[in-house]
């Protein structure tokens, strides 16, 4: 492992030297990740917004902050790029840091297009480099516990998922990128791949044909749909229904429901499954149950395969996960079920 | 009391509803009374083989009987509707066994729905998925598929305009788009046996209406008593039971004239269904045209 310094600090030689890119909500998570892993260091910031990168970095106790990923992947100590940039920049700077000879922990979707997302992974297949897209539902408590269910044999050959996941609008306003379809490949690409990577996991299957219906709740101007639901059918005639939705009322709602059926039982979390009830004078709100933390789980998973280990998500699922998001879109733009190239 | 005959004790594959359903609800309802001669009756429960059901009913509708017609009330759209036209013809009341939309937790939240409470709906999920019992020779589409069907209907009050279905014979998966973009998925179908369940019974039967202002969660096992005992975990259903409700509804049709449940539910169901089958063997999603309105 290469030696990495930040100025005025000795860092252990052992430690991956990390350069987050984006400074918006989602870093906290990862930079937080970090803080809590002795395997990993934080090296430094990069923000197109040069006061916002300058705010994270003294945040972070003075780390080093730069306007441009060129600058940063010169840093020394260095080994490592977090991305949580807006999704059209996935494919281009993904592609600089595979140059680079970095390892890349890239915020879903991989690429807002199969073709980009391909030659992402090919760059880093080629580079030698670890790549992997940040599918964290896959380190959530609930989505291993499932997974960890499924393998163990108990509910049999898993013929079904139902995963619904459900919010109000929490974007903030008509300039959000994500409300951008140009910018954020559409919701099935940006929350929706969430859900289509997670089912298709569980179900061990290749997905065949897609058939999405969207929605444009909150508003009719949207160019998003607020509301998806994604019908995934795999080869071995299975079948997912993901619900993906920030369209829901009253806008506090906060819930995930599950349910998986096999060919000897069935596995199931309600939206009472992991939270308690508050009963108070403003209404009735739940209490999600503190659990693990997913993002640390995931830079974990993501530092044990740059150590050697067998990668938990594997870019190849990643890039059908844009696939299948694509799919989503399609299908919903023609009404029509869309075969997916196994 | 009004007398009931039954006739046929035969269904889909091994069904037996005559004598596990219908005859023990007639004979602790206070409304009816069995009596052995078909002729003298002046209801029939027809619970006959699929095949037979829709000339039974369409004959008893013809020497002026009402009907309790088990589910699907005929095996094709076209018997539905000539079902339909008969009841309106000779003045009978036709029930069909629709008696899911019954449930306590259903009924309130249909009235609830339809009140507003949710604001405008635009979506409904429904799993419907029993456990165990035999499987129909017939795929579970036609067996078990109408009476989700049923309940999103009287939920939602919106015509089917579009179908997409896909899964296999035991579970199918059903996308329907309604008038005013409305949308609803139901997941219905058989899976295996579950422990501290009785065969054949639901092992989900759940519910989720959003709404321009709301959303309702419905579980439609409920309202249930959480029973654990040291051989036993399971659920007792409390209240009256559907089929007891279907059988109210039938008593006040007959007594009214015109029952909250009839024929055009079974066509409209039946048409809904019949699109689902096309679908599956088209792979695409399958056009509803409007209803044709008969005056019932």
């Amino acid at each position: 492992m290469k030696h990495r310094s930040v100025p005025g600090e000795v860092t252990p030689v052992d430690r991956i030297g990390i350069v987050l890119v984006g400074a918006g909500f989602i870093a906290d998570a990862h930079s937080g990740a970090i803080d809590a892993n002795p395997r990993a260091t934080l090296i430094g910031i990069v923000d197109a917004d040069p006061a916002r990168a300058a705010a994270f970095a003294r945040k972070q106790g003075g780390i080093r902050h730069a306007p441009d990923l060129d600058s940063a992947l010169q840093w020394p100590g260095v080994d490592a790029v977090i991305l949580c940039t807006p999704n059209d920049t996935h494919a281009p700077l993904g592609q600089a840091v595979a140059a680079a000879g970095k390892h890349l922990l890239v915020e879903k979707p991989l690429a807002t297009t199969v073709t980009d997302a391909q030659r992402l992974a090919a760059a880093f297949d080629q580079a030698g480099r670890v790549l992997v897209a940040a599918h964290t539902h896959r380190f959530y408590d609930y989505g291993r516990a499932v997974k960890q269910t499924i393998e163990s044999g108990a509910i049999g050959r898993p013929v079904l998922v139902r995963l619904a996941i459900l919010g109000g609008w929490i974007w903030p306003d008509w300039s959000a990128w994500v409300g951008d379809p140009a910018r954020s490949g559409g919701h099935a690409l940006h929350n929706g791949v969430h859900l289509l990577d997670l089912a298709t996991w569980w179900l061990g299957g290749e997905p065949t044909s897609v058939y999405a219906r969207g929605r444009k709740q909150a508003a009719a101007e949207l160019r998003i749909y607020d509301y998806l639901e994604m019908v995934v059918t795999y080869a071995d005639g299975a079948t997912a229904v993901c619900e993906m939705s920030r369209a829901h009322r009253p806008g506090s709602l906060s819930q995930r429901e599950l349910l998986v059926a096999g060919t000897e039982g069935i596995v199931e979390q309600g939206w009472d499954g992991e939270s308690s009830l508050v009963f108070g004078e403003s209404g009735t709100t739940t209490l999600p149950a503190a659990g693990g933390n997913g993002f640390a789980a995931q830079l974990g998973a993501w530092l044990d395969t740059i150590g050697g280990a067998p990668p938990a998500m594997p870019a190849a699922d990643a890039v059908r996960a844009v696939a299948l998001g694509v799919a989503v879109e399609e299908s919903i733009a023609t009404g029509q079920p869309v075969a997916v190239a196994a | 009391m009004i007398s009931v005959a039954l006739v046929g004790n035969g269904g889909i594959g091994s069904q037996d509803h005559q004598n596990t359903m219908y005859r023990p609800a007639f004979e602790r309802h206070p409304s009816f009374e069995l009596v052995d001669d078909e002729d003298k009756a002046e209801v029939v429960s027809v619970a006959l083989p699929l095949a037979e059901r829709g000339a039974a009913i369409a004959a008893a509708i013809r020497a002026g009987k009402h009907v309790l017609a088990d589910k699907p009330m005929a095996a094709t759209l076209a018997e539905a509707e000539e079902i339909e036209r008969l009841a309106a013809t000779h003045s009978v009341v036709v029930v069909p066994a629709h008696h899911q939309r019954f449930g306590a937790a259903l009924r309130s939240a249909t009235a609830a729905v339809r009140a507003g409470r949710v604001g405008l709906p635009w979506n409904v999920q429904c799993d419907f998925i029993v456990a165990g019992g035999d499987p129909a020779p017939t795929g579970e589409l036609v067996n078990f598929g109408l009476y989700p069907v049923d309940v999103v209907s009287a939920l939602l009050g919106l015509e089917v305009r579009r179908v997409h279905a896909t899964g296999s014979p035991e579970l199918v998966t059903l996308l329907l788009d309604h008038e005013h973009g409305v949308t609803s998925t139901i997941v219905c179908g058989r899976i295996p046996a579950l422990r501290d369940l009785p065969p054949g019974g639901l092992a989900v039967h759940r519910y989720r209406i959003s709404g321009s202002h709301g959303v309702l969660a419905v579980d439609a096992t409920k309202p249930a008593l959480r029973v654990r005992t040291t051989t036993a975990n399971g659920p007792v259903w409390t209240g009256p039971g559907t089929v007891d409700a279907l059988l109210d509804v039938l008593a006040a049709g007959i007594s009214n004239g015109h029952a909250a449940l009839g024929p055009r539910d079974a066509v409209r169901t039946q048409r809904v269904i019949e699109a689902a089958q096309r679908s599956i063997a088209v792979g695409q999603p399958v056009a509803i045209g409007a209803p044709v309105e008969t005056g019932e």
